[in-house]
């Protein structure tokens, strides 16, 4: 029987989330396949409300009676449900494309092959270079159905490629690590990918003295998260509701440097995050978050936008903007694609205008300290010096501390042409700021 | 599902088969400010093929019992594809077949405390928190329970069960004024009953008190110092900085790297003593049977100084002509076990916190973690506050503080030990491989190192 008939009437309303992944990955170690994988899961989730109360329950491999008494369980000891669930829209939603029958005719020897050809490229310029690799490629099918009649089916195709090549001498390891996570195959650009590995590999091939102080800092895409992650709790409409964030009843305001526009856009066709209906079955869509620096918006799922007295954006997504979740959580307003609107000057133009400073591409402890407040303080991963407006060689020992709003605030000097995606679902270009303090142990 | 697996084990034709089947209870309770965010109970359950033909891997996940057959099959199939491209292949050190069953102790079993009482539970800490002071406007309560029912069987003949409690409680507070925001938490985290997250009102009171205080606190300056980390930080940091390097993986394609960490180098002060335990009673790191089916050690990874021990999967063992110690640990039936911690610490020495004061001028006192992260000798990690060190005394309130340095220079660095031994199992989890968050826990003394470097204005 359908689980929400199971349901029946032991509830006013139900909502079934389901997942069905199914793909292979391959990864390599040193240089060399080590393992082939596949996976087949299904997993389910289960919203009631029942006597006005919210219960939740998820499994996977489980039984739909233990699924409903689950779920009816927690709703006898819940809260009154803040919000009611998706209903039955008669209103034509557009299809997002986010499927590419490409994608699954990819094989196991096919990864191989281009995890390979990964080694051969970047150990044919640096032979010492430990090259490690993973690619996979599959499908999510998600289904999320009311018994308020929403009824909302989509699959999704995927292709992934990561690399990192790693120097190993003793007193002197760094490594540099480059990923692609694309829904339509034509769109993984493998050599793309490798040039931007090569790149850093070449610039950090000599070690130099970290400038000091409170120099030029330009974040390449891979290292913008740092600002950015503050930014996606603080527009959360929970954390609004809640207070914890500093944006709370500033909307409309100018908070941010005129020159930066940031948008959730849920409908990129084949974006990493796109889809057609968020994981509650509202549709996706485009939000303006900050345009020309003035707050405009707050992303919301059902709940929070019902505490809220707003409308929900279609931003319940189960899991964090920087991945996980999937069925085992409820959802909570996350982002879905994040793109930072470029600017004008290519990486080159912005290394040359900054004379002399420091580039980060990536830190360690992304997210680890006082998010809420946008403080943030990380050890520089992969970073390079700039003298004279040209790299001169990576810097090791080095940390960069600032507040991610003051930094948007007053600090951006300029924001480069050329966008990538980077962490999934984030589209930005690099940015060039001041305001960033920088402490070294000069080696 | 024992006959299952072990008949799916015998019949595969795979060099070696290994198959596991997990059932997980788990049950998680969340408050922020007046909301209640989760109450929930469920259950459930997946499995895991990993099957090694020619010196390659071949993994399948699944959750359908009936695809176990087919799982072995494919998984096979998998690992013969990708051997015809390995020039290194994989082979297992070996290990005495085991038929065993284990279960961890609850004093109180949480899966008979009703979903109610948990609700109370963390409603009572988070009325706590919310009355503490006019200046907490949000808080963050979550409790969480699980048990993991694990089968595990191999095609040489081992045949595993294990029943392992997890428990974990987290209480935060946040403090706002005039536009700052602060954040002030405790967590804990063990192998235990109910019993363990009851009566932590003085960890509620704790975080909220830190959060209030953060409020005046001043951001720490840059630079580099002599610093204190009280037991909680000293964990974390034996953890990042050094421990994850012990972990033998990430040695097995790497030549040059196995010579840096061959065992009998100097790594620290005479008086170092670093070990990963396997089994530590109601610790959350217990590991009684790896996820390779192999039995718990003690490992001394570091002993008066020098490097004793490094911490292997039966893949890494072999290859490195070691024994294997029982770290082979996966997060979940979805993923095959890599090498990872349990219970990792620094023993206690003779210092205590005052002999420790003596003689700094200006340092830090850096208390409490964040978190943190590694990459190879590289490591960094964040305290949740600190303290000024002037003249031998504990001094003003600092924040945002992070620890940075090289893993090799900094155990160099480390001056005394304390006396004051702690274990401190969090209600996070560890990070690797994309596999997060495992239970794992760490402890130390106060320990105190000269030079190093802090991030900050």
């Amino acid at each position: 029987m359908d689980i929400l008939n199971r349901v029946g009437s032991k509830a006013e309303a139900a909502e079934l989330y389901e997942e069905l992944r199914g793909g292979i990955a391959v990864s390599f170690n040193g240089g060399e396949i080590e393992t082939a994988g596949s996976e087949t899961v299904l997993g389910r989730a289960l919203r009631v409300i029942a006597g006005g109360k919210l219960g939740f329950a998820s499994t996977a491999g489980g039984s739909d009676d233990a699924l409903v008494a689950s779920a009816l369980g927690a709703a006898s000891h819940g809260d009154p449900a803040p919000f009611r669930f998706a209903a039955g829209d008669r209103t034509p939603v557009v299809p997002v494309p986010v499927l590419d029958p490409a994608v699954e005719a990819i094989g196991v020897d096919q990864l191989i092959a281009w995890g390979e050809e990964a080694v051969r490229r970047i150990n044919g310029e640096f032979p010492h270079l430990i090259v490690n690799a993973s690619l996979g490629r599959g499908t999510i099918e998600v289904v999320v159905r009311t018994s308020t009649g929403a009824e909302r089916r989509e699959k999704r195709s995927y292709l992934s490629m990561s690399v990192s090549a790693e120097q190993i001498k003793k007193g002197d390891i760094w490594s540099v690590y480059g990923s692609q996570f694309v829904r339509r195959a034509a769109d993984l650009d493998r050599d793309a990918l490798l040039d931007d590995v090569l790149r850093q590999l070449r610039w950090g091939s000599a070690i130099a003295a970290p400038p000091t102080g409170t120099p030029p800092v330009l974040f390449m895409p891979t290292g913008v998260p740092v600002l950015l992650l503050p930014l996606m709790t603080g527009f959360s409409g929970m954390s609004v509701f809640l207070g914890t964030s500093p944006l709370k009843g500033r909307l409309g305001e100018a908070a941010f440097d005129e020159r930066f526009s940031l948008t959730d856009d849920g409908v990129i066709p084949f974006g990493p995050r796109s889809r057609t209906f968020d994981d509650e079955g509202v549709p996706a869509g485009r939000l303006p978050l900050v345009e020309r620096g003035v707050i405009r918006s707050f992303y919301y799922d059902l709940r929070a936008a019902a505490l809220a007295q707003a409308t929900s954006t279609g931003n319940g997504i189960k899991g964090s903007p920087l991945g996980g979740g999937g069925f085992r959580v409820p959802p909570g307003p996350a982002p879905r694609n994040l793109v930072l609107a470029p600017g004008a000057g290519s990486l080159d133009d912005l290394i040359r205008e900054m004379k002399d400073g420091l580039v980060v591409a990536g830190v360690l402890g992304l997210g680890q300290g006082n998010v809420h407040s946008g403080a943030f303080s990380n050890n520089v991963g992969v970073g390079f010096a700039v003298k004279g407006g040209k790299v001169v060689g990576r810097v090791k020992n080095t940390m960069i501390a600032g507040n991610a709003y003051n930094v948007l605030k007053e600090g951006i000097r300029a924001i480069g042409s050329t966008p990538e995606w980077v962490f999934g679902g984030l589209h930005l270009p690099p940015l060039l700021v001041e305001r960033v303090s920088v402490v070294a142990q000069q080696p | 599902m024992e006959d299952r697996l072990r008949e799916a084990v015998a019949r595969s034709h795979a060099d070696y088969t290994e198959a596991r089947w997990e059932q997980v209870t788990r049950s998680r309770v969340a408050f922020q400010r007046d909301q209640l965010m989760a109450l929930e109970s469920g259950e459930e359950a997946g499995g895991i093929v990993r099957c090694l033909v020619k010196g390659a891997w071949g993994t399948a996940v699944f959750t359908d019992p009936a695809d176990l057959p087919r799982k072995v099959e494919e998984a096979t199939h998998l690992a013969r594809t990708a051997s015809a491209h390995v020039k290194d292949p994989v082979a297992l050190a070996p290990v005495e077949p085991v038929e065993a069953r284990w279960e961890g102790a609850m004093k109180r079993d949480f899966r008979g405390v009703s979903l109610d009482e948990k609700r109370r539970l963390a409603e009572g800490y988070n009325k706590f928190l919310l009355g503490f002071a006019p200046e907490i406007a949000s808080t963050s309560v979550r409790y969480t329970d699980a048990w993991r029912n694990v089968i595990y069987a191999n095609s040489e003949g081992t045949y595993i069960e294990q029943g392992i409690p997890d428990v974990t409680l987290m209480v935060a507070a946040v403090a706002r004024k005039n536009g700052d925001i602060q954040q002030g938490f405790e967590s804990l985290g063990y192998a235990a009953g109910f019993e363990v997250a009851q009566g932590r009102e003085e960890d509620a009171a704790k975080a909220a008190r830190r959060a209030v205080d953060l409020l005046s606190a001043k951001p720490v300056q840059g630079g580099t110092y002599t610093v204190i980390l009280d037991p909680d930080l000293a964990g974390v940091f034996i953890h990042e900085a050094f421990g994850h390097i012990c972990e033998a993986d990430f040695l097995l394609k790497n030549e040059p790297m196995r010579k840096v960490m061959q065992l009998g180098t100097p790594f620290g002060v005479r008086s170092l003593n670093v070990v990963d335990d396997g089994y530590r009673p109601g610790e959350r790191g217990n590991t009684p049977y790896d996820d390779e089916g192999v039995p718990w050690t003690k490992a001394y990874l570091i002993k008066n100084g020098v490097l004793t021990g490094l911490m292997h999967s039966r893949v890494t063992a072999h290859k490195m002509k070691a024994v294997p110690t029982g770290n082979a640990r996966a997060v979940s039936w979805e993923y095959e076990p890599i090498v990872r911690m349990r219970n990792t610490y620094i023993e206690p020495g003779t210092a205590t916190l005052d002999e420790m004061l003596r003689g700094i001028e200006r340092g830090l006192y850096a208390c409490s973690a964040f978190g943190g992260q590694t990459m190879f000798e590289q490591f960094t990690f964040s305290a949740a506050y600190g303290h000024e060190i002037v003249n031998g005394k504990i001094g003003p309130m600092v924040k945002d503080v992070v620890l940075t340095g090289n893993v090799f220079q900094t155990l160099q660095n480390i001056e005394m030990i304390g006396n004051d031994f702690k274990l401190e199992g969090s209600a996070g989890g560890c990070g690797k491989g994309g596999q997060w968050p495992l239970p794992t826990t760490t402890g130390a003394p106060h320990v105190r190192v000269r030079n190093v470097t802090v991030g900050g204005r």
